[in-house]
C-alpha cells in the first residue's frame, strides 16, 4: 500500500499462474477484467476491490514483496524454495500443482556408486538443501535452460528439476526417482504490510480462504 | 576491472543529504536515550568470532563478516551490538550496582546476500538494561521505544509485543519431538496459515493444539490476547502481557501498542517479552527488542536483560527529507582580517557562509556565481561593505 492511498499492492507472477490467479480473483467477486485486458498499463487496478496488481517474473515477485513496495504476492513455491525468503507464506491457493523430482537416465542406478554425483538443476538451492538433508555431498551444476540435455550428454549424472505429467522426461529417456518437494502457487505476504494494514490484508486472506474452502 | 573506484557490494558512499537525515535520527535518539539516564558505550568493530558462538547469538555464521588474524583466530566485523555490551557488562562493569543503562551508536556488518539491494553496513542506535527483572523494565524500555521512534518525528508506527514464553508454554504441553517443534516454530513464524493446521492435524487431541493452531493469527490489537485466553486457558505469559498494556495504556501509550502472540523468531535467545516496531513506508521491521536473560550469564555473571536496537538508515528513510542549507554568502577577506572572517562565518547558520580562498575580489565574484551564492561580504582593512553578485 503506498501512503495515503488505502490500496493494497499485489504482485502476479506472469504465465502460467495468471491466469489461475485471475479466475480466482473472479471467483471471490473481485473483477478481473483490467488484468485480462492489460493493455500498455503496467499497473491494473481492480475496479470493484481496493487491490492495484502489477504482473512480473517469478523471482521479482519475491524481490517486491521483501522490500515492501508491494505488500501481497502470488508465486510458486519452487521460486520461494529456491530464493530463500523474508516474508509471511500465509496460503496454499491450490493451483499451479507439480513437483520437484530427482531424475536419471533410465536404468542407471544412482545411488550405486561411491562417486560424487553431479546434479544439473535450474534450482541449485533446492538441489543443495535436498542432498544436504540426506548427508550427500554432490557436484551442483547450474543450467539454465533444457535440464535433461545434462544428463544425456554426460554432463550431469541427474537432475532436480520441475515435473508435471513428466512426458519430457520420459521423451528423453528420464525417470523420475524420488520426489523432492510439491510445489503449488502460494499467497505471501510483506512482514511489515500485515502488521501497518492488517484489516485490509485479512479481507483479502478471508475472501481467498473462503473461495478455496468452497473448491475443497 | 580496476577495484579502486567502486565499493564493495552492500556498502556505498553517503554524500549530504544521506549522512544529514542519519545524523538528525542519531541526535534525536542518543539525546532521548541520555535524557533516560542511559550512558553511551562503544564496543571494537573488530571482536572475535568465539564470542558470538558462545553467546548463543542466533545469528548464523553466514551472515558474519569474517577476517583471519595474523595469528590464524577468526575475527569478525561486529554483526550485533546486544553481545559485546554483554560481555563488557559481565566483565568491565562486573563492580558497578546494577540495573546499568546502557546505550550506543554503531555500525553493525552484515554479510548478505547479493543482488537484494541491501546494505551490508546498518547504522544502529540502541539501548540495554541490564540487571533488571520484571515488569517495571520491560515498561521502562517499551516506552523508550514507542518514546524513541516518537523522538525522530515518526507518528504512524506501531511496537508489537510478543512474549516467548507463550509459545514455549504450549510447545511444552505438545510432547512433540524437537524436529516437530521447529517445523511449527518456522510455520508460526512465516504465518504459514494452511501448513500450520496440516502440521497440527495429527495433534488435535492435545489441549494446547487448539491455541497453536490460531498462534499465526494471533496478531493485532488487545484483544488478540483475550482470543489467545479463550483458547489457551490461563497462561503466565498472557497474564503478564496483559498487565505491561494496561500499565502502558494508563501511560498514555496505548495508541502504539499491538500485539503479535506468533512473534517467535529466536525463540531460544529471548526469554520472556519481545518487540518489533514497524513504520509506514519501511518494508521490515525498523525497531527489534526483547528480553534475553541468559545472555549476561553466558559471560560469567547473572544479569537478567533487556534492550532493542533501531535500524538508523531505515527510520530516516521513512521521513521526509530536510532541507539542504544553502549558500548564500562568501567572504572576501583583506590580509590580517582572518580573525573578522571567521566572526562573520560562525556568526550565521551553517552551511550558508563560506570563505573565499580566492586572491581577487573578481575571482571571488565569479567563484560566488558558480556557487549559486547571491552575495560577496568584502572585509577591507577598514570597513566591510555587501557586494550583490551580479
Amino acid at each position: 500500500m503506498t501512503m495515503n492511498t488505502n490500496r493494497l499492492r499485489l504482485a502476479l507472477t506472469k504465465g502460467r499462474l495468471q491466469d489461475k490467479s485471475v479466475e480466482l480473483f473472479e471467483a471471490m467477486g473481485l473483477d478481473g477484467s483490467p488484468i485480462r485486458n492489460p493493455g500498455r498499463r503496467l499497473i491494473h487496478s481492480i475496479p470493484n476491490y481496493p487491490l492495484d496488481a502489477v504482473l512480473a517474473k517469478a523471482p521479482d515477485v519475491i524481490t517486491y514483496v521483501e522490500h515492501g513496495v508491494c505488500d501481497l504476492g502470488i508465486v510458486g513455491k519452487d521460486t520461494i524454495l529456491e530464493q530463500g525468503k523474508s516474508f509471511y507464506e500465509v496460503l496454499d491457493l491450490g493451483f499451479g500443482r507439480c513437483r520437484f523430482a530427482l531424475a536419471v537416465k533410465e536404468g542407471s542406478d544412482f545411488y550405486g556408486t561411491y562417486k560424487t554425483r553431479r546434479i544439473a538443476s535450474k534450482y541449485p538451492n533446492v538441489a543443495r538443501a535436498f542432498f544436504e538433508k540426506k548427508g550427500m555431498d554432490v557436484d551442483i551444476i547450474k543450467i539454465e535452460g533444457s535440464v535433461e540435455l545434462a544428463p544425456i550428454l554426460d554432463l550431469a549424472d541427474a537432475i532436480v528439476d520441475i515435473v508435471e505429467t513428466g512426458a519430457t522426461l520420459r521423451e528423453n529417456g528420464l525417470t523420475p526417482i524420488e520426489d523432492v518437494a510439491q510445489v503449488s502457487a502460494r499467497l505471501i505476504v510483506n512482514t511489515a504490510s500485515m502488521k501497518l494494514y492488517q484489516t485490509e490484508i485479512e479481507d483479502f486472506i478471508a475472501r481467498c480462504e473462503a473461495e478455496l474452502e468452497k473448491r475443497k | 576491472m580496476k577495484y579502486t573506484i567502486n565499493t564493495p557490494e552492500g556498502t556505498r558512499d553517503r554524500l549530504f543529504a544521506e549522512c544529514r537525515d542519519r545524523r538528525r535520527v542519531q541526535n534525536a535518539l542518543t539525546a532521548l536515550f541520555r535524557r533516560r539516564s542511559y550512558a553511551e558505550v562503544s564496543t571494537p568493530e573488530v571482536e572475535f568470532y568465539d564470542l558470538f558462538l558462545q553467546s548463543g547469538n542466533p545469528m548464523p555464521q553466514e551472515a558474519m563478516l569474517k577476517i583471519v588474524d595474523r595469528s590464524g583466530r577468526i575475527l569478525v566485523m561486529r554483526p550485533d551490538c546486544t553481545t559485546p555490551i554483554a560481555r563488557v557488562a559481565a566483565t568491565k562493569l562486573k563492580t558497578l550496582p546494577l540495573p546499568q543503562r546502557l546505550y550506543y551508536d554503531e555500525t553493525v556488518f552484515r554479510s548478505g546476500a547479493e543482488h537484494r539491494g541491501s546494505s551490508g553496513e546498518i547504522a544502529q542506535c540502541g539501548v540495554e538494561l541490564i540487571g533488571a527483572a520484571g515488569a517495571k523494565a520491560d515498561l521502562e524500555v517499551v516506552a523508550l521505544a514507542v518514546d524513541a521512534l516518537r523522538s525522530c518525528g515518526l507518528e504512524r508506527f506501531h511496537i508489537e509485543l510478543g512474549h516467548a514464553g507463550f509459545f514455549k508454554s504450549l510447545a511444552a504441553g505438545m510432547e512433540m519431538d524437537g524436529e516437530t517443534v521447529e517445523k511449527m516454530r518456522a510455520l508460526i513464524e512465516g504465518k504459514n496459515f494452511a501448513a500450520l493446521g496440516d502440521l497440527l492435524e495429527p495433534y488435535a487431541d492435545r489441549s494446547a493444539c487448539a491455541a497453536l493452531a490460531r498462534l499465526s493469527r494471533l496478531f493485532g490489537g488487545v484483544e488478540v490476547l483475550e482470543e489467545a485466553q479463550r483458547l489457551a486457558g490461563k497462561n503466565e505469559a498472557l497474564t503478564y502481557l496483559h498487565d505491561l498494556c494496561r500499565e502502558l495504556e494508563a501511560a498514555g501509550y496505548g495508541d502504539f501498542l499491538r500485539f503479535d502472540l506468533g512473534l517467535v523468531h529466536q525463540i531460544d535467545y529471548y526469554t520472556g517479552v519481545v518487540f518489533r516496531g514497524y513504520v509506514e513506508g519501511a518494508g521490515d521491521a525498523v525497531l527489534s527488542g526483547g528480553r534475553y536473560d541468559g545472555l549476561v550469564a553466558a559471560f560469567g555473571r547473572n544479569a537478567p536483560a533487556t534492550g532493542f536496537a533501531i535500524d538508523v538508515d531505515a527510520v530516516a528513510g521513512c521521513l521526509s527529507a530536510g532541507e539542504p542549507p544553502r549558500l548564500g554568502v562568501l567572504v572576501h577577506f583583506a590580509p590580517g582580517q582572518l580573525a573578522r572572517a571567521l566572526t562573520a562565518v560562525d556568526g550565521r547558520a551553517g552551511g550558508t557562509c563560506e570563505l573565499s580562498p580566492c586572491e581577487t575580489l573578481e575571482a571571488t565574484l565569479s567563484l560566488a556565481r558558480e556557487k549559486g551564492a547571491a552575495r560577496v561580504l568584502v572585509l577591507e582593512q577598514q570597513g566591510e561593505r555587501l557586494v550583490d553578485v551580479p
